[in-house]
């Protein structure tokens, strides 16, 4: 937080307002977009018959689309762009780096990287064997990294980047050595959510629910964590405490997250600076806005995703990556470096 | 510069082999038409092919059909689909042959192609994939034949072309006899039930990262060995699209009951162990799935050995449509 993002203390009533009323807002834009989601797709279902199907289930073939396919599947995405937007708010906040995300504590190439060996074992033959070694791999990068790289947040960065490029040149030779693994790793490795919502859920829905709260209760330590870690230390705050619950969260959420979607890129990176505008260096206020337009940006895309092509639909992460980098150059170009 | 000296090294062998087949010609003058050759239509045009190969180098769909007709081989590409199809004995002699190719056309190894010293090379491979291959070092090795399919039904005349190249086509008319007869066989078993049936048929090639499943009709992979017994796969393709993309599409899973909803019965591709591949599994889980009125009256039957690119492989899909259909008599 700066002193040119503090909002003057006159106005502190009318900023806290602001915020309040942004973040409404993009509630309701939340619950726009997900109508629309749940109404588009490859079978055209009448509105009405959108509506019944939520309020009157009868079983039909509409209603099975809009209950059982596309409205988990519009939870799914909220859930997985939530996950990946607060996770990577989490990691430029503590590593105090615009240019982190969450992929950058090994995460994402945990998750690949279990699941190739997985399938090289024959462990990872169906999703569900996937989802498990993807959640796996994850969480066992992230304990590595958080071990080595604790100290300093330059440091996690570096052996997030470092196990990265280990754990993904390993990764390349098993495939390349093995076409039947890395037939089975091409599927998992693009990001969709497509069929993904038939899988079992629960538990890492949960497991992202939980966290989301958590990030936002933790919000006020990384106010004072924001300060830097003498300013801190010095205003009583418990700064290991912090950053190690913080690095749990990062973990779990992005973990969680692409082990359910695969590796789906830019959310974590871009969406935190969509929000640290109107948060105007408050972190819970960071927190609650990255919960709501990740899942926003998410469900978008993934409704693009469904109608864009005319030969059918393509993944989520392609629709990410194309949307992401103009807004990133947008974000940069409307703000400023100041921004970032 | 590696390509140059690759170049010079299959020419210095392909040198070495024509001075060491013209040092052997007198030995062999013995043996009756040992040195005829004959004009041979190909993909890749007429070529002059012996008469009477004796070192025979196959790639793709040629393996499968030359080993069981017991052709002379030095030489194959990896085949890992058609492995479930093969017997013991065929399983023994594809492991043994030695490795000239991966699966794909563009990972043939030209060296280990010039020191089998073949005396033809089948390709069996679909024209289009002809751009991966260098054809002119091939030919510098031995005469190359190119025969693949563009549609899948075409494995009859295809196999039948390689075979023939190959010389080996007495045992191959023996196979396809037996196969024929089979399906007859099966085509009057079924005559009272299957002609009058609308089959629709879900392929294990669907992609769940899409949201797809792989609808087949008639000529397809999954279908064409059923469609011999008398089976009726309705329907065609919405917007067809060369090769297989006539016979089979993609659609959204969403759409399963606007594609499967008119059917009597379903068949759906399984593995040759029995189990189902997971893109015909993400169907068969679906809700809406459970609302096709053919599921809903039980009219569901998997089928394994789909791929069959052979006749001694489609005698194994016979079978297993025989298995899978046996109810139908019994209702």
């Amino acid at each position: 937080m700066t002193a040119a993002q503090r909002p003057p203390a006159g106005g502190r009533a009318a900023g806290e307002a602001r915020r309040i009323g942004l973040l409404v807002g993009g509630l309701v834009l939340l619950a726009a977009v997900a109508v629309v989601s749940i109404g588009v797709g490859a079978h055209r279902v009448p509105p009405a018959e959108v509506v019944r199907a939520l309020f009157d289930y009868r079983g039909t073939n509409d209603h099975v689309i809009v209950r059982d396919v596309r409205a988990p599947r519009a939870l799914l995405a909220a859930a997985v762009g939530a996950a990946l937007a607060v996770g990577g708010a989490l990691i430029q906040t503590l590593a105090r780096n615009p240019l982190a995300e969450p992929g950058i504590l090994g995460v994402t190439a945990g998750a690949g990287f279990a699941v190739t060996v997985g399938s090289a074992l024959g462990l990872a033959g169906g999703q569900g064997g996937q989802l498990l070694c993807a959640v796996a791999g994850s969480v066992l990068a992230a304990l590595l990294v958080l071990a080595v790289g604790r100290r300093a947040p330059l440091r996690l960065v570096l052996t997030g980047v470092a196990l990265t490029a280990v754990l993904g040149g390993i990764a390349l030779g098993l495939r390349l050595m093995n076409p039947d693994v890395f037939d089975a790793y091409r599927f998992w490795s693009v990001g969709t959510l497509a069929g993904r919502e038939q899988e079992p859920l629960t538990l890492p829905l949960a497991a992202i629910g939980v966290c989301l709260l958590a990030a936002l209760a933790l919000g006020r330590s990384l106010n004072v964590l924001a300060l830097g870690e003498s300013v801190a230390q010095t205003l009583g705050a418990g700064v290991a405490r912090t950053q190690i619950v913080t690095l749990v969260l990062i973990t779990v959420l992005s973990g969680a997250a692409t082990a359910v979607a695969g590796p789906i890129l830019f959310v974590g990176l871009i969406v935190p600076h969509l929000a640290r505008r109107p948060a105007a260096g408050s972190a819970p206020w960071l927190m609650a806005y990255s919960m709501v337009l990740g899942p926003i940006l998410l469900l978008a895309a993934d409704t693009a995703a469904r109608v864009l092509l005319p030969t059918g639909e393509m993944p989520v992460a392609i629709v990410t990556a194309f949307l992401g980098g103009p807004m990133l150059i947008w974000t940069v170009r409307r703000y400023g470096a100041g921004a970032l | 510069m590696f390509t140059r000296r690759s170049t010079g090294l299959v020419g210095a062998l392909a040198l070495a082999l024509t001075l060491s087949a013209c040092g052997s010609s007198d030995n062999d003058a013995d043996t009756p038409g040992k040195n005829d050759t004959r004009v041979f239509t190909a993909d890749n045009g007429k070529v002059t092919i012996p008469a009477h190969p004796e070192r025979v180098v196959a790639t793709g769909y040629a393996v499968p059909t030359l080993i069981e007709a017991g052709a002379p081989l030095v030489g194959i590409s990896s085949w890992k689909r058609g492995e479930p199809m093969m017997d013991d004995k065929e399983l023994a002699t594809y492991k043994k042959l030695t490795k000239v190719a991966g699966e794909q056309a563009s990972e043939t190894n030209y060296e280990a192609i010039a020191e089998a010293k073949p005396d033809l090379i089948v390709l069996g491979v679909p024209a289009p994939v002809l751009g991966d291959i260098d054809m002119k070092r091939l030919k510098s090795i031995a005469p190359v034949v190119a025969v693949g399919p563009m549609l899948p039904t075409q494995w009859r005349e295809v196999s039948r072309k390689h075979a023939d190249a190959a010389g080996v086509l007495a045992a191959y008319d023996t196979m396809k006899t037996t196969y024929e007869t089979k399906a007859a066989e099966l085509k009057k078993k079924y005559q009272s039930v299957l002609p009058q049936l609308k089959l629709g048929h879900v392929g294990s090639y669907g992609d769940t990262s899409k949201g797809t499943f792989q609808r087949e009709f008639n000529g397809s992979w999954g279908t064409n060995v059923a469609q011999d017994i008398g089976a009726n796969y309705y329907g065609k393709v919405k917007k067809p699209g060369p090769g297989s993309k006539s016979v089979s599409e993609y659609p959204s899973m969403e759409e399963l009951g606007d594609s499967l909803g008119q059917a009597d019965a379903i068949t759906y591709s399984v593995n040759a162990d029995g189990s189902v591949p997971p893109s015909v599994k993400a169907v068969l889980d679906s809700k809406l799935w459970q609302n096709l009125p053919a599921v809903k009256k039980k009219m569901t039957f998997p089928i394994a050995y789909t791929e069959a690119a052979t006749y001694s492989d489609a005698l194994k899909t016979l079978d297993a449509i025989d298995t899978s259909f046996a109810p139908l008599l019994a209702k």
